[in-house]
């Protein structure tokens, strides 16, 4: 009986609410459209233009087609940054959180190991950290007038005091963004392990293989496509990475740590150079796009 | 007692041996190895958060992690410093209403998302996460022009309207998914109780959705909160700048770093979302990581 009314009730109710739906989508797609949407679709139209935040160009900009195109793939500062960012990509993301997530993931499997709980949860403290404190206190850590710990911890082994930020820029804010990702990584590689059976790894070890072995040639291969979605992800992640750096560095010394993100953002801001550095934008798009597209195949294609 | 005390190593290790595979050294050698690991790894990721802690109560803390001469002095210069507490304000006013737009928005559009099949639909889902992948950097120069066309720039409602707006995918992705694991039935009887459609969000949905609402309020917040490139963008006026802001300001414009102060405003900034995190941790496990960590 209640059935029957609902389903009759249901259609004229449907009918006359059809306007219910820009009323509840509105918002939301207004909101995306203005300000997620448009930015990206103007960005590629600066990117053809000579537009400047001041001087005469930025009152008329004009339309130069591919010029800051051709501008860019010829500029050695532009070629470095890209060549920067993915050094640091390949440094940070793909080399060390990857690896440094699985040994953190892996340990957490141990069934032996004691403290687990407390490991885990100090694991996922950076994770919570705002990058601007996360490079605030690495700026306490590495700081180069021999009074950092790092320099403490060094006097005690008897070397002498470095200045990792000076003389090592790239390799620091590296290890400062590995140390922020590593969390994640954890948790990803974790939510992988836990679906392979524990016999499965048992019965190799009962065979005689090694731990090596096993991870080698059983555990990997199983938790192949979370790695590469996790690889995926990140990659996006440090790609986008800005504050991290810049608080520290700014892009110096020199511009020993100036990666793409931070070249846009001189370019336009402190270059006024608005067209140039939207057409670098729209390059760094593409190429990630195109790396994106590449590890989501090697995802698909043993999953 | 000394007679007790011999025997017990040796019960105990006479039937753990057998089972045990025999290669006693190795394993020892391992478990330690693994216990290595385990500790400087916990102590990598521990040792900068020792720092700010300790600093922050030292009365003449400097860049290295020590124990500290306790003092809440840094503190109190932080709150009593004629800049900070308006920093503190700003972050507080950008952040909460970024939060609670973002939180409307999404609640409203992914009920739509969910409840209603139009075309296009899957379209946008994908759409809006598709365009995500753009980093932030890449868009910000475009962005700002854009604010300074709608005369948005250096205001607290631009920035908040951005903020809102970059968040707002994930919101409506996390959310969807949330509502679609409410059944229908339940509104469709609150329907017949002569419920509108929006009352019965309000007394069905609502109460139903908690869980994935306070993930999506967590992941909002913490990235309005933490944002340092829009804010660094958008604002000019050191009126409205955000905590981020103003400690990239203190970080770098001086050459005497009062690492004390900047320790107990780190541990400020860090507060806010910390205590959301330990509030809504379950429910984001729950939500978010449930697919993936099975339960």
């Amino acid at each position: 009986m209640t059935t029957a009314k609902a389903l009759s009730g249901r259609p004229i109710r449907r009918r006359r609410e059809r306007g219910v739906l820009p009323l509840l989508l509105g918002p939301s797609v207004l909101l995306i459209a203005v300000f997620v949407i448009a930015p990206a679709g103007y960005g590629v139209y600066l990117g053809l233009t000579d537009t400047q935040l001041t001087g005469w160009a930025a009152r008329d900009p004009q339309f130069v087609g591919l010029e800051n195109f051709r501008n860019l793939l010829g500029s050695e500062d532009f070629l470095a940054s890209l060549g920067r960012t993915g050094e640091f990509v390949l440094w940070s993301a793909i080399v060390g959180q990857t690896v440094l997530g699985m040994v953190a993931a892996l340990l957490l499997r141990t069934k032996w190991l004691r403290g687990k709980g407390l490991f885990g949860a100090l694991v996922l403290l950076p994770m919570v950290v705002p990058e601007v404190v996360a490079s605030l206190t690495w700026a306490s850590v590495l700081s180069s007038n021999g009074d950092g710990t790092l320099n403490r911890l060094l006097a005690l082994f008897g070397s002498g005091a470095a200045a990792p930020l000076q003389d090592h820029p790239m390799a620091s804010v590296v290890i400062i963004n590995v140390w922020r990702g590593i969390a994640l990584a954890m948790i990803m590689f974790q939510a992988a392990l836990e679906d392979i059976p524990d016999e499965l790894i048992e019965s190799a070890r009962m065979d005689g293989a090694s731990a090596l072995q096993v991870f080698r040639h059983i555990t990997l291969p199983l938790i192949r496509g979370p790695v590469f979605l996790y690889l995926l992800l990140t990659t996006i992640t440090t790609v986008g990475v800005f504050g991290l750096v810049y608080f520290l560095t700014q892009g110096g010394p020199g511009q020993g740590t100036e990666l793409a993100s931070i070249y846009i953002f001189h370019r336009a801001f402190q270059y006024s150079q608005i067209g140039l550095g939207s057409a670098a934008s729209v390059i760094l798009f593409v190429l990630l796009m195109i790396l994106g597209l590449t590890y989501a195949r090697l995802a698909k294609v043993e999953v | 007692m000394a007679a007790t005390h011999a025997v017990e190593p040796q019960a105990a290790t006479a039937p753990a041996g057998p089972p045990r595979r025999r290669t006693p050294t190795w394993s020892v050698v391992q478990r330690a190895l693994q216990y290595t690991l385990m500790a400087l790894l916990a102590l990598f990721c521990v040792v900068p958060f020792a720092w700010v802690a300790l600093t922050a109560v030292d009365a003449d803390g400097g860049p290295t992690v020590r124990l500290p001469a306790f003092t809440a002095d840094n503190f109190v210069r932080f709150f009593t410093d004629s800049g900070t507490p308006r920093l503190f304000l700003n972050s507080v006013i950008v952040s909460f209403a970024a939060t609670a737009l973002n939180l409307a928005c999404g609640l409203l559009g992914a009920y739509g998302l969910s409840r209603y099949r139009f075309r296009g639909r899957r379209t946008f889902m994908f759409g809006i996460l598709l365009i995500r992948v753009i980093p932030p950097p890449a868009t910000i120069v475009a962005l700002y022009l854009l604010m300074v066309k709608m005369e948005l720039d250096d205001s607290y409602l631009g920035l908040i309207l951005a903020e809102a707006a970059a968040a707002l995918p994930i919101t409506l992705w996390l959310l969807k998914g949330t509502i679609d694991a409410v059944p229908a039935e339940l509104e469709e009887a609150a329907w017949l109780d002569g419920n509108t459609r929006f009352g019965a969000i309000r007394r069905i949905i609502l109460p139903l959705v908690g869980p994935g609402l306070g993930a999506a309020a967590m992941l909002t917040f913490m990235h309005v909160w933490g944002d340092f490139l829009t804010p660094l963008v958008l604002l000019q006026s050191p009126d409205l700048y955000p905590l981020s802001i103003g400690l990239f300001r203190s970080f770098t414009a001086f050459h005497q770093v009062d690492w004390g102060v900047l320790a107990a405003s780190a541990l400020v900034y860090m507060a806010p979302p910390a205590v959301l995190y330990i509030f809504l941790r379950r429910h984001l496990m729950r939500s978010s990581l449930g697919g993936a960590v099975k339960g």
